[in-house]
């Protein structure tokens, strides 16, 4: 249980933002941590961690119960981050890092424009498609695209300056 | 602007889930076969797996651990080769009574080794350790009871975890006395009527633990029992009053 220990907070926190239902969310993250357990022989963590892995399980899953989809129409890349990163640290140095991280996250998050950081989190947290992001900010869809790509940039870059992702 | 550039401008949405499937799968395509666009999702896709660090964590109910505890040790049952469930025991004359003044009587029939031991706790996430193979993980339908020692086994505890809709129930023992060589603990469930049915038989770790794996549904039974009774197979009936029992509901 120590995956559990470790990021069920996270896990739990990233469904509740998606859901807002305590029920709904317990069924998400349990599910999610099913589906490590039950695939954990196939994981190759050289391809992923499992932090990722599991909180883009969440998140996915978070999102088809309030769309009302179901899982197979989720693409399996997005189950499947085939990224490298650095999550998975020892011990010791774990609570650090990942505090360090969230505070970066937070603050990358914080310096996009209001506009930006909207699209992204309707899209991500809200599961909105582009051009229903476009019909509910009443801007072009293009407009849309380009404040997505803008945000995705600089969060890139922003990270990739602080170290915490290799780009 | 050309096709090309409609795509690229489309890689931040594609990556944030934002396209709807049919305009999705269009983009996998063509990602996968355009370096550019594959190149520009993999960067643009590092900032999406980090957006999650922006949300406050929240604790969990503290029932989610044992949820996903109990739906985890259930998939890996269900992965394992499953011995038949114990044959039910005949009829008892009288009632079973779980007190002092309990007698039990000689039953007919002789059961079946149905006892699967779950190994539950220590690394239960560690890859390449745990089962094969999809399980689909409904939320399951738990019930959990408490099984209270008494006598002899006053500080042993049994805790029954009931996955009603899987139709099997874990028993989590712990402190249950070192048994006499050759001899098991016998797991025996109680119907209504007073028959005691053999559940399971297992021997406990050197700590005296163990997690036993019920492989029969508790519908139609009101009490947990368990004795001490002669391996490898137990008893076909219990041969001495249960010191460690309690009521299912």
């Amino acid at each position: 249980m120590e995956l559990y220990d470790r990021y069920a907070g996270l896990a739990y926190a990233v469904a509740m933002r998606v859901l807002g239902d305590p029920g709904r969310s317990e069924d998400v993250v349990q599910e999610a941590f099913l589906k490590i357990w039950t695939n954990a022989a196939a994981f190759d963590s050289k391809k992923g961690s499992l932090r990722t892995w599991l909180i883009t399980a969440v998140r996915n899953r978070s999102i088809d119960y309030l769309r009302g989809r179901g899982a197979h129409e989720r693409q399996e890349l997005e189950l499947q981050p085939e990224l490298i990163e650095s999550s998975l640290r020892s011990d010791p140095w774990h609570e650090v890092s990942l505090s360090l991280e969230r505070m970066a996250v937070r603050e990358a998050v914080g310096s996009l424009p209001a506009e930006q950081r909207q699209a992204v989190q309707l899209a991500y947290f809200g599961g909105y498609s582009q051009s229903e992001i476009a019909d509910m900010t009443h801007v072009p869809l293009g407009t849309v695209k380009g404040r997505m790509r803008l945000a995705l940039e600089k969060l890139s870059s922003y990270l990739q300056g602080r170290g915490l992702i290799n780009v | 602007m050309s096709d090309h550039e409609e795509l690229e401008s489309t890689v931040a949405a594609w990556v944030l889930g934002a396209l709807d499937p049919g305009e999705a799968e269009s983009m996998r395509v063509h990602v996968e076969g355009c370096a550019t666009c594959s190149q520009t999702a993999a960067r643009l896709r590092r900032a999406v797996v980090a957006l999650p660090l922006e949300v406050e964590e929240v604790s969990p109910p503290a029932r989610l651990r044992e949820r996903v505890l109990v739906a985890a040790a259930a998939a890996r049952a269900s992965s394992l080769p499953t011995a038949p469930a114990r044959k039910r025991a005949g009829p008892v004359p009288g009632r079973w009574k779980p007190a002092t003044t309990f007698q039990f009587g000689r039953l007919a029939a002789f059961a079946a080794a149905a006892t699967v031991l779950l190994a539950l706790l220590a690394g239960l996430f560690v890859g390449g350790l745990l089962g094969r193979g999809s399980v689909s993980a409904p939320p399951a339908q738990v019930a959990r009871f408490t099984l209270v020692g008494h006598g002899a086994l006053a500080a042993a505890h049994g805790t029954v975890i009931d996955l009603k809709s899987d139709g099997v129930t874990l028993v989590d023992f712990s402190g249950l006395p070192a048994l006499d060589k050759g001899k098991v603990y016998e797991v025996w469930l109680i119907t209504r009527g007073g028959h005691p049915d053999s559940a399971a038989v297992f021997v406990p770790d050197s700590n005296g633990s163990k997690v036993v794996l019920v492989n029969m549904p508790l519908k139609g039974y009101s009490q947990m029992a368990v004795t001490a009774e002669d391996g490898p197979d137990g008893s076909i009936a219990p041969t001495q009053q249960p010191q460690l029992y309690g009521a299912l509901g």
